[in-house]
């Protein structure tokens, strides 16, 4: 255990300790330097109190691990400097310096990514993180000439300043810059092959904490400078709810139909993503999604984590060269189950509060046809998650060498343990944060939930007792447990081997194939809608677009041709016209 | 008592839903021309499977699948009041509503797909997938209704919706309850949905492996559930119940009507099935939506 590569995270996470515990703002004029009417400023707010623990526990996590990887000095300092641009985007409490830790934050993720991408994938990455950055400088630029300020505190007053088409212009540029970095499907032509070639450490980072930053700007975007809550711009949260709607609904399909494993968590990224997008058409959504924010963050971590480290020991990373591994390492498969339960959002776990929440919100709204679509993607979400844990740890092992592999090194089980922990915790105490929940909610001045015990999480439609239904649970499944084995008098006979087994009268051998993670969800091709999803890809709009792209750019090679005289002929008939124009 | 409470609601789920079991297998079988096995015979296989030697164990996980089934049965059945009056057989439904209801059913399906998927047989493997694909399907027009009804009384609580209906829901919005009872048909596992289970089309489906007392425990577990859904549907369509004998009467209605629509029809394939599930309940169910929600405003 080396306790160097632990220094700094540790320091992290003292200073954000630090700045929870004494809270604090600071604000600074830059008249002195010759900008007029510009101030930036730092603020303690408990909603970034709440991305920032995020953020220093994920980087915990990850640097507790990373004694198993050689990692460079240079891929770590990158790290430390991502993290702490993402702490000063939470912090910030203008828009200027959240562009400064925006920019830092893509680019540093840039330089992390190049370690391992392909090149295409890089140029992905790039290309939609330009973009998303350039249509965040210009919607900043649009909300400044509204009221001269950077500061969010008078943003809404810049914003309510703004002329109509200012305003869907503003929309829609902020909305694009976040949902390209959140993956909302259409825009999450980049993430995929980022999530699933970046180092597997890496991933867990991206997944938990990066996507995040998108969630935490949404919010501050819909809440303080749009509020949405006045309900006058219906447009906006149609657009929220469905875009997140489909990035749930296609994200699953596609999730379901992937062989690699570091593709389908991607994808359910998106899925999970998706659903908060879609509650935070409403401004009492902020609960859930903030609650869906803290538990999509636990559980990808102990996943990727889980990923990793069967990456590690036996260095495949597809269902179908995997499989049959629960005997070899217990642990790991229990600690991917506790994970794939809050995934799949079932009620002994946290993962059902946050859904509780999410799903009370909508109902509350009226917008039912949504939840119900949202109902449904969340269940077809079972198959991809079956096939996660069959893929890897069920069936039979596909090759020779998973049959003698050992349990993963102890290592990468304790974080796992430590997450798994929390997330029974929060199962059996769902409303142990409904507090810190309201003191987000006040400060935004949206409506708290009703505070009721740190058993039960309240809402305004009823509630649910998270300690009963643990308690009902594990008492039901003792006693069974217990009956059924009070009734085996004599001990059953143990399979001989992995071969033995009802086959249709047939008798498999080495030769048969057996792990079925190959075609799970292949079915689904058949069935009309999912074949339409699963056939079509956004690649072929962006290929579409490059493809133009380039004719375009042709045509000007021909106007422009690099010869040297037809150069200056150009030069000079521009410099004539401007000539011409100028005096006229 | 709160432990006599579930003991009985426990104990006369039990019994019902082998009642019911042998009924079904009686009236299937009168159907189609036969004479079939006598009420109790599904009870006595139960007693017999009990009593049996397994033939074969694949390691703790294939031992545990069966218990998480028959755990997710039980937990489905305690947050589902029998009766919306009084306060007994309400079990621990004051501890939860109906979201919970939702997820606790399908948890019991979910536990055993890790004992099928240890075992390592490809085909119990495929029904599992199956089952699970045609799951969302025949959820859809399932969470429409119930959403709609959910929207329409202000609440998520069962016994409310149970109690506010001065006409019964199936009757007020009969669009919402015939896409609920599609989806009900397929979530008894019968025809034309029954694909998962069904023993030609994969070498006996899920339970393929499972032997002795782990078949017995998914025996009782399969009718335990279905009374469950039973009393679940009379809450939500059928104007609840009041008593035993109501909640008999109401529940045999609704589970005769479910044998009969199942030996009428042909088996689908797994994809036909979620095609037409997400295609016409789903449509009915939308339509209904929206006249029931128009309706109330």
């Amino acid at each position: 255990m080396k306790i160097k590569s632990l220094i700094f995270p540790l320091f992290t996470a003292f200073v954000v300790l630090l700045l929870v515990s004494l809270g604090g703002a600071w604000q600074m004029d830059l008249s002195s330097f010759g900008l007029e009417h510009i101030s930036v400023g730092l603020k303690v707010t408990a909603l970034a109190n709440f991305f920032a623990i995020l953020i220093a526990f994920s980087l915990l996590t990850i640097s507790f691990l990373s004694e198993k990887y050689s990692l460079s000095k240079s891929f770590k300092l990158l790290l430390y400097l991502l993290t702490w641009s993402m702490l000063l985007i939470v912090y910030a409490s203008d828009y200027l310096l959240f562009f400064v830790g925006w920019e830092v934050m893509s680019i540093t993720t840039y330089l992390l990514l190049s370690y391992t991408l392909s090149r295409e994938a890089l140029i992905k990455y790039i290309v939609f993180a330009i973009a998303s950055a350039m249509a965040l400088l210009t919607s900043i630029m649009i909300l400044y000439s509204g009221a001269d300020s950077f500061l969010y505190a008078d943003a809404h007053q810049a914003y309510v300043a703004l002329s109509s088409t200012l305003k869907v212009t503003f929309v829609t540029l902020m909305l694009f810059a976040l949902f390209v970095k959140i993956g909302v499907i259409g825009f999450h032509y980049w993430l995929v092959d980022a999530y699933t070639q970046s180092h597997d450490l890496f991933t867990a980072f991206l997944s938990a904490v990066l996507s995040k930053m998108a969630i935490y700007a949404l919010i501050v975007f819909l809440i303080i400078v749009v509020d949405i809550s006045a309900m006058s711009d219906l447009w906006l949260s149609y657009t929220l709810a469905i875009l997140g709607l489909l990035s749930s609904i296609i994200a699953t399909f596609k999730a379901i139909n992937e062989d690699s494993m570091k593709r389908l968590l991607a994808y359910s990224s998106i899925a999970q993503l998706g659903y908060i997008v879609t509650v935070l058409s409403f401004a009492d959504g902020v609960s859930g999604a903030l609650y869906h924010s803290l538990i999509h963050t636990l559980v990808k971590l102990l996943l990727f984590i889980n990923v990793a480290s069967i990456i590690y020991v036996t260095s495949k990373s597809k269902f179908s060269e995997l499989g049959g591994l629960i005997y070899r390492m217990p642990q790991s498969f229990v600690l991917l189950l506790v994970g794939i339960i809050a995934l799949a959002g079932m009620p002994p776990l946290g993962g059902f509060a946050s859904k509780y929440l999410i799903y009370n919100t909508l109902l509350e709204h009226g917008n039912l046809l949504i939840l119900s679509a949202m109902m449904f993607s969340s269940a077809a979400a079972f198959l991809y998650i079956y096939k996660l844990i069959y893929g890897i740890y069920l069936g039979h092992p596909t090759s020779k060498k998973l049959e003698t592999i050992e349990e993963v090194p102890s290592i990468f089980l304790i974080p796992q343990y430590i997450i798994a922990f929390i997330v029974i915790v929060l199962g059996t105490f769902p409303g142990i944060i409904t507090p810190y929940l309201n003191s987000i909610l006040g400060e935004l001045k949206l409506k708290a939930l009703p505070l009721v015990s740190a058993t039960v999480l309240g809402t305004e439609n009823g509630s649910y007792n998270g300690l009963i239904v643990i308690v009902a649970f594990a008492l039901i499944f003792a006693l069974i447990l217990f009956a059924l084995y009070s009734l085996s008098s004599n001990k059953i006979r143990e399979a001989k081997d992995r071969f033995d087994i009802a086959y249709c009268g047939e008798v498999p051998n080495e030769g048969t194939h057996m792990h079925y993670a190959f075609s799970m969800g292949k079915e689904l091709r058949r069935v009309g809608f999912i074949g339409t999803i699963l056939r079509n890809s956004s690649s072929y709009f962006y290929d579409f677009l490059s493809r133009q792209l380039f004719s375009f750019a042709q045509l000007l090679r021909r106007i422009y041709s690099g010869n040297l005289s037809a150069n200056f002929n150009i030069a000079a008939i521009f410099i004539l016209t401007l000539l011409w124009w100028s005096l006229k | 008592m709160i432990i006599f409470d579930l003991l009985g609601m426990f104990l006369s789920a039990y019994i019902v839903g082998f009642l019911y079991y042998g009924l079904y297998r009686n009236i299937t079988a009168r159907f189609q021309r036969r004479i079939g096995p006598t009420v109790l015979q599904s009870f006595f296989d139960s007693i017999k499977f009990f009593s049996k030697k397994e033939s074969i164990s694949h390691g703790w996980m294939f031992y545990l699948g069966p218990v998480i089934m028959a755990t997710g049965a039980v937990m489905t059945l305690f947050f589902i009041p029998f009766f919306y009056k009084s306060e007994s057989f309400s079990g621990l439904s004051q501890y939860g509503n109906l979201f919970i209801v939702l997820y606790l059913m399908m948890l019991g399906p979910l536990g055993n797909a890790m004992g099928v998927g240890v075992s390592g047989n490809p085909f119990a493997a495929m029904g599992i997938t199956r089952g699970l694909t045609r799951l969302f399907a025949m959820e859809l027009p399932f969470y429409i209704a119930v959403i709609a009804l959910m929207s329409i009384n202000h609440s998520a609580d069962i016994a409310t919706i149970a109690a506010n209906q001065s006409t019964m829901n199936a009757f007020a919005y009969p669009l919402l309850f015939i896409a609920a009872m599609f989806s009900f048909v397929a979530m008894m596992g019968q025809s034309p949905f029954d694909v998962v289970g069904a023993p030609v089309e994969v070498y006996s489906g899920p339970a393929a492996e499972f032997s002795g007392k782990f078949l017995a425990l998914l025996m009782s577990q399969s009718s335990i559930m279905s009374f469950a859904k039973l009393v679940l549907m009379v809450n939500l369509f059928l104007g609840g119940a009041d008593g035993f004998l109501e909640l008999l009467g109401k529940t045999f209605v609704l589970f005769f009507f479910v044998i009969a629509f199942g030996a009428m029809y042909g088996r689908f394939k797994t994809p036909q099935s979620v095609d037409f599930l997400v295609k016409v309940p789903t449509a009915i169910a939308v339509i209904g939506l929206i006249l029931a929600t128009l309706g109330g405003q």
